[in-house]
């Protein structure tokens, strides 16, 4: 235990992802290398004048007006001078790798990975032993996704599996009851055993990884995907490492612990000021509470910063989508079209752009393309499923979204989307169960209790007393589209309860004042009519009534 | 606009620049001038001038920017600036794919309104005009481009932009007096735009622009060559590394000039295989993908229809180049991987010809006795199924694609195959698989009259092209007048425009591919009609392909007509006329395709001996076609086995084989032959003996129509003599009842044999007359027959220990 100042403690930051990403690169590990990398110089320049680098500087002076903010208010010092524990930097077998794992390397590297794993069958050092059987791994994921588009084509569903699990699996064990596992093999015996679906063991063991090595950003987030509910996150025994701060970023922001999560990152980037990585998680976080001006501040600025970035762009794209910005999304389009048309995030944005443009069948080409790449990737079956609701194909929406949930049993947007489908149908119990489905994981989203409450208005259903409290959840949720309070006021005056009826539609009159809403507005009207003949019903002065609910 | 069609339309830069001068003619508020110009004359002359440009848009290739400037400075007299200036700044303009978006979205907006008042003059942009058409061709075009489609439409409009800008500039640094802050535009928006590098380069491309101005910017290039001079631009652009393409355009070039024999000749294959087998080989695989890609890239509009005169052009014939190297040398894959569906169908087609030229045809319409029609050879199975595939999907792309004449040449390949192969069903196995062929005349004739309509509606369709050109460009040359005599321009302009309509002087040349495709239907007409029946409808086809489409066709189909008519010669004239015909023939044909000749020459030296009874020859002959013509056809082989027995004296041998010919015949509906087979079999059964005659007389009889209908003499005297016979063997016919019954056929027979010089037959005939004569007691007569029975046994003894003259040849 260790405490230290802070710019101390950033050249100790630094030192140790120096040493990872070389020991991550040497062990073809590209991902977590690369995000490693990524906080390597989003720490920011060296202290030391010695090691600026042009490409330092400049960096520093383009730096934004939200890294100027964040420079301003945070000193350098990580707040509350939290102190971490201290990993020894993980310490390699041998000086120099053996020929025979230079070559495997140059294998690996070209995807030839049989090859790789055929020319370290007879090393023994732990290196080897993991490319190597890493290598197979990957081999066998390889057959399986080959194996998936022979049997069911690109988007079809397959039960392959990668032939490999069972012989790596056994092999790993047996080196786990040796002792002689070291981290690197832990996480892929974690994965492994992620995938035959042992997963409290898979985590002990990628947590037992990432304990003893803590810089292998790919095991943590593994070990993320297990942590499927608050009360697993609590279980774990992690240490106290400062890449755990990383993890708990990643893991509130999938336990939408949207507020936690982003605490957390704006912590996070007191330190690594300039990483583009917290930047976008910072966008993301901010995306779920629907703060769509300050993603777009901070997309704008990461595309200044890193123009040929593509990673959490769809994200970006939504955005200028749900404010309607044609052009720019068009732009945005095209930026990425030309970086890399083959990434589904590029296809996702165009998707999105098509949408815009009321052009469903191309929008749903591009989804299509986009799952044709990723099979797995979750936002682009969502909205194709919204791209089928809009062109009145439900079947294929349906499907759309449920293949949405198969990966990701959380995402509320594809359950929200099975209800509509449900709804468009006229089958409002099916409807209402996937709404509350919804609502119970974004209980804080109006518009999923809005749409609860109109199954429940329907005239099969007719329980209007549910509806009501669905449209006050509703209101209590920041109801931006303002629909609830005015439907409550309606169904109120339906059911004759007069007194609840005028509180609400003067509180939707306050409401409509409030944000000063211009012109002749069909609502106000109607909401102040109503409010007239409820006053006129009840006999009462006005001031009284009035009076009465101005509480 | 008949043939042309939105397969082929793609949207171009070019395009774009006259949807936005569309724009500005028929702004979406209509008022009687819109803003730009001053009068009605001056907007109906950029209406006039968008006419001849939407005209032009299906050309081969398309207009740079700078050219269209040029012409606008022509039409646009003092709005000239200001056009031009609209022009680059909205081209400029397009800065996202959403901007394009927005663009095409307006432009649906100067559509419509077809409610809208028409003012005296005035055009309006009613959907269905000739401008409104354009811009709906566009919009659908823009509206089928993939986001991928409209990145790229983007870019080149980026390049086409900037090309333009630069060379204007230099154009306005010419004219120093206006224009400078245009200039000065262009610059800024190229600084935004391109950055450093950029800059340079295009400082670089303005003095290259600038050495170019010498040429086309001081005078300004008339639009006429535009409109009407496509072949005087180099093919295309090609990169300048390749050394083959520029080596292959310039070939192409040079053989244009030889009167335009490259393009007209399919026989240009021996130059691109002559040059495969030089070293050049592989840069030709290099460089002829990236010629035709390139093309197609271009934004060239390829659709070949729109250009009759460039049918058979460079660009075709680089793509019949591509397909022909790559299946020759094996590769049908890569020929087929070609994205770009026009430029498939061509390379399909393509592939066509050049199986069918390889694999089957070498011999096709040469062989056969002279009294069969012609058959073909068996060619592996293997190339005919892949021909009969690649036929159908070819055919089937053309007509997707609406290639006019494409689709035409298909279906004459199709009726060439037909004609030459035997469509069995696919189902050939079970008991009760059905056997029955789909092959018959009614297919075939089909197939012809659709090319022979499709041929038609093309020369109609170029026609109507080559008066448009005329006129457009007539118009265009009296447009320069006004503005060089502004007494003119006050005058009525309207008028002015119409006296220039007159295209008298304009010959319209039927496009040498056009000929040579309707020759050669003529000579499949031909050769179809050989088959199904009539030997006059198939002299008077080859007669009319060698008379009319001598000039325009191709040497092997030239020769082929040759052949034809030697062998209806042969057949009707006699051997001594079609020897000497075949002399001519030979030396005409004498080095190119000597086979085709060599094989009638020895049809025909066969025929001869076998009627003058030099046996051996013609055994040896038919040893030598046997070695040149690797496998006859079944039915013809059966029947000359059949022949060979009859001879031999073997009439049970020779019955089974006649039998089974002919089922081959009528399974194949070949009419005439299956008549020759049928009087074959008469006449074996007659030489079982008389107790036959009965069933002989029948046969030669059921053969009878169909041989004096289209039979050549030697099959007239033949089935004459066996009537006779049947007659003289029948114990239930006496002569002196009914002696013309044998005297009449006997006498048409002797007379047809002499012409013949079939001294063998002949000298039976005169026998047989003399023994009727005899009969009759008219024994005046009697001497004469005998007299000539006489002559003719000598000449036969003669004949066999003659050295045969014309063998020696050989």
């Amino acid at each position: 235990m260790a405490s230290s100042s802070s710019s101390s403690s950033k050249e100790s930051y630094r030192e140790e992802l120096r040493t990872a990403i070389r020991q991550l690169t040497d062990r073809c590990l590209h991902s977590a290398s690369k995000w490693a990398g990524e906080q390597l110089v989003g720490l920011g320049a060296v202290q030391d004048q010695s090691k600026f680098t042009p490409t330092n500087t400049r960096f520093q002076r383009g730096s934004s007006s939200i890294r100027r903010r964040f420079l301003s208010t945070d000193t350098l010092t990580p707040s509350g001078g939290v102190s971490y524990v201290s990993t020894p930097v993980h310490q390699e077998d041998g000086n120099y790798d053996s020929d025979n794992y230079l070559v495997a390397m140059s294998y690996f590297n070209c995807k030839e990975f049989k090859r790789a794993a055929h020319v370290l069958r007879d090393e023994t050092g732990k290196k080897a032993v993991f490319l190597r059987c890493y290598a197979i791994y990957l081999a066998g994921e390889k057959r399986k996704e080959e194996e998936v588009i022979e049997l069911d084509g690109p988007l079809g569903k397959s039960t392959a599996v990668n032939n490999e699990l069972v012989s790596l699996e056994r092999e790993l064990s047996t080196y786990r009851q040796n002792g002689t596992i070291d981290p690197f093999c832990l996480y892929l015996y974690g994965i492994v055993l992620k995938e035959k679906g042992r997963e409290d063991l898979a985590r002990t063991v990628l947590l037992e990884s990432v304990n003893k090595y803590p810089w292998n950003w790919s095991a943590w987030s593994e070990l993320q995907r297990l942590c499927t509910n608050v009360d697993v996150l609590k279980g774990l025994n992690l240490k106290n490492h400062w890449m755990r701060d990383f993890f708990l970023g990643i893991v509130y922001q999938e336990l939408r612990m949207h507020t936690e999560c982003l605490a957390k990152y704006e912590y996070l980037q007191g330190i690594f000021c300039f990483s583009n990585y917290i930047q976008a998680q910072i966008a993301k976080a901010q995306y779920s509470l629907r703060e769509f001006e300050e993603v777009e501040v901070i997309f704008e600025d990461l595309q200044r910063n890193d123009p040929y970035r593509i990673d959490d762009m769809d994200m970006y794209s939504n955005v200028l989508y749900a404010k309607e910005c044609c052009s720019s999304l068009s732009h945005l389009a095209h930026k990425v079209f030309l970086t890399d048309k083959y990434r589904p995030e590029s296809c996702c944005i165009i998707g999105n752009y098509y949408s815009l443009k009321g052009q469903h069948e191309k929008s749903v080409m591009y989804f299509r393309r986009a799952l044709q790449l990723n099979k797995n990737y979750l936002s682009a079956w969502t909205l194709m499923g919204h791209e089928y609701v809009e062109m009145k194909n439900t079947p294929a929406a349906v499907d759309a979204y449920r293949r949405a949930i198969d990966i990701n049993p959380c995402d509320y947007r594809a359950w929200y989307g099975l209800g509509q489908a449900y709804e468009m149908m006229n089958m409002p119990f099916y409807a209402l169960y996937y709404f509350r489905k919804s609502a119970s994981l974004q209980p804080n989203d109006s518009r999923l209790w809005i749409a609860m409450a109109q199954c429940y208005e329907t005239e099969q259903l007719r329980m209007l007393e549910e509806a009501i409290k669905c449209y006050k959840r509703a209101a209590n949720c920041n109801d931006r589209e303002a629909i609830a309070l005015h439907q409550l006021g309606k169904l109120y005056s339906e059911l004759g309860r007069s007194e609840e009826a005028a509180f609400y539609f003067k509180k939707d009159l306050e409401r409509m004042e409030a944000e000063e809403l211009e012109g002749p507005n069909m609502e106000k009207e109607s909401a102040r009519s109503l409010l007239r003949s409820i006053r006129n019903a009840q006999g009462g002065s006005p001031s009284t009534s009035s009076e009465h609910f101005s509480q | 606009m008949a043939g042309k069609s939105n397969v082929g339309f793609r949207i171009t830069p070019h395009k774009v620049s006259v949807c936005i001068l569309l724009q500005l003619y028929a702004p979406p508020e209509q008022v009687l001038v819109p803003f730009p110009f001053s009068t009605v004359s001056q907007h109906n002359r950029l209406g006039l001038f968008l006419l001849t440009l939407t005209k032009a848009c299906d050309n081969f290739l398309e207009q740079k920017l700078d050219e269209l400037i040029n012409e606008l400075d022509e039409i646009g007299g003092v709005l000239n600036q200001w056009l031009t200036e609209h022009l680059m700044h909205h081209l400029s303009s397009f800065k996202s794919p959403d901007d394009l978006f927005n663009f095409f979205s307006t432009l649906r907006g100067t559509l419509g309104s077809p409610d809208s008042t028409v003012m005296d003059d005035q055009i309006i942009l009613d959907p269905n005009s000739q401008l409104g058409v354009f811009l709906r061709r566009c919009l659908l075009a823009f509206n089928q481009l993939s986001f991928e489609g409209v990145c790229h439409l983007l870019t080149n409009i980026g390049i086409y932009t900037k090309e333009a800008s630069s060379s204007h500039d230099t154009r306005d640094e010419d004219d120093s007096n206006n224009g400078l802050e245009e200039l000065v535009d262009c610059e800024d928006m190229d600084l935004e735009h391109y950055g450093f590098e950029e800059i340079i380069e295009e400082s670089e491309g303005r003095t290259r622009g600038r050495e170019g101005s010498m040429f086309h910017i001081h005078v300004p290039r008339p639009l006429l060559e535009m409109v009407e001079g496509v072949e005087l631009r180099p093919v295309m652009i090609v990169d300048k590394g390749s050394l083959f393409a520029h080596h292959l355009t310039d070939a192409l070039r040079a053989d244009d000039h030889r009167g335009g024999m490259f393009s007209r000749d399919t026989n240009w294959q021996p130059f691109v295989l002559g040059a495969a087998k030089s070293s050049l080989f592989k840069n030709i695989f290099m460089d002829l993908p990236r010629l035709c890609i390139h093309s197609c890239e271009e934004g060239v509009d390829i659709a070949p229809s729109s250009s009759p005169s460039m049918s058979f052009g460079k660009y075709e014939t680089a793509l019949l180049c591509l397909g022909m190297m790559h299946s020759h040398f094996g590769h049908l894959k890569q020929a087929l991987e070609k994205n770009d569906d026009t430029c498939l169908s061509y390379a399909l087609t393509a592939i066509c010809n050049l199986l069918s030229d390889i694999g089957i045809s070498t011999a096709t319409g040469i062989i056969g006795s002279s009294y069969l029609p012609v058959t073909s050879f068996a060619s592996s199975l293997a190339i005919q199924q892949q021909l009969l595939e690649l036929l159908t999907r070819s055919l089937k792309r053309a007509e997707n694609l609406k290639l006019t004449r494409l689709v035409a040449s298909n279906r004459l390949a199709m009726a060439k195959f037909e004609l030459l192969h035997v469509k069995r069903s696919l189902l050939s196995f079970g008991p009760k698989s059905s056997t029955k062929l789909r092959t018959c005349p009614s297919n075939v004739i089909k197939e012809l009259r659709l090319s022979s309509y499709l041929l038609g509606e093309v020369g109609v369709d170029g026609a109507a092209v080559t008066v448009d050109g005329a006129f457009s460009s007539a118009w265009l040359k009296n447009l320069r007048k006004p503005n060089s005599s502004s007494v003119l321009l006050q005058g009525n302009e309207l008028g002015s425009g119409c006296e220039s309509f007159h295209f008298g002087g304009q010959p319209s040349p039927i496009p040498g591919s056009l000929l040579q495709l309707s020759g050669s239907s003529y000579l499949l007409r031909a050769t179809a009609w050989e088959h199904y029946g009539s030997s006059t409808l198939a002299r008077l086809n080859a007669l009319i392909h060698s008379t009319c489409f001598a000039d325009a066709s191709s040497s092997a189909d030239r020769e082929l007509a040759y052949i034809k008519l030697i062998r209806h010669l042969s057949i009707f004239k006699g051997h001594k006329e079609a020897f000497s015909a075949l002399k001519v023939a030979e030396d005409k044909f004498l080095s190119v395709t000597k086979s085709g000749i060599q094989m009638l020459k020895l049809q025909l030296l066969h025929d001869r001996a076998l009627h003058r009874g030099q046996l051996k020859l013609a055994q040896r002959v038919c040893d030598e076609f046997g070695v040149l013509a690797s496998s006859v056809e079944h039915a013809i082989s059966l029947l000359l086995l059949a022949e060979i027995h009859k001879k031999a004296g073997n009439a049970v041998l020779g019955i089974s084989y006649a039998l089974a010919s002919l089922s081959f015949c009528q399974s194949l509906n070949l009419d005439l032959l299956e008549a020759s087979t049928t009087l074959m079999l008469g006449e074996l059964w007659l030489s079982l003996g008389s107790n036959h005659a009965k069933r002989a007389l029948n046969l030669v009889h059921k053969s009878l129509p169909m041989i004096f209908g289209h039979g050549g003499l030697e099959l007239r005297a033949r089935a004459n003599v066996a009537v006779a016979k049947c007659h003289l063997s029948d114990s239930s016919y006496s002569v002196s009842e009914d002696f013309e019954a044998v005297l009449d056929p006997l006498r048409q027979a002797s007379e047809d044999l002499e012409v013949l010089e079939y001294h063998e037959l002949a000298s039976e005939a005169f026998y047989l007359m003399a023994q009727v004569f005899n009969n009759l007691g008219q024994l005046e007569e009697r001497e004469k027959a005998a007299a000539s029975f006489q002559k003719h046994v000598l000449a036969l003894q003669d004949a066999k220990n003659e050295e045969e003259p014309l063998s020696t040849t050989m």
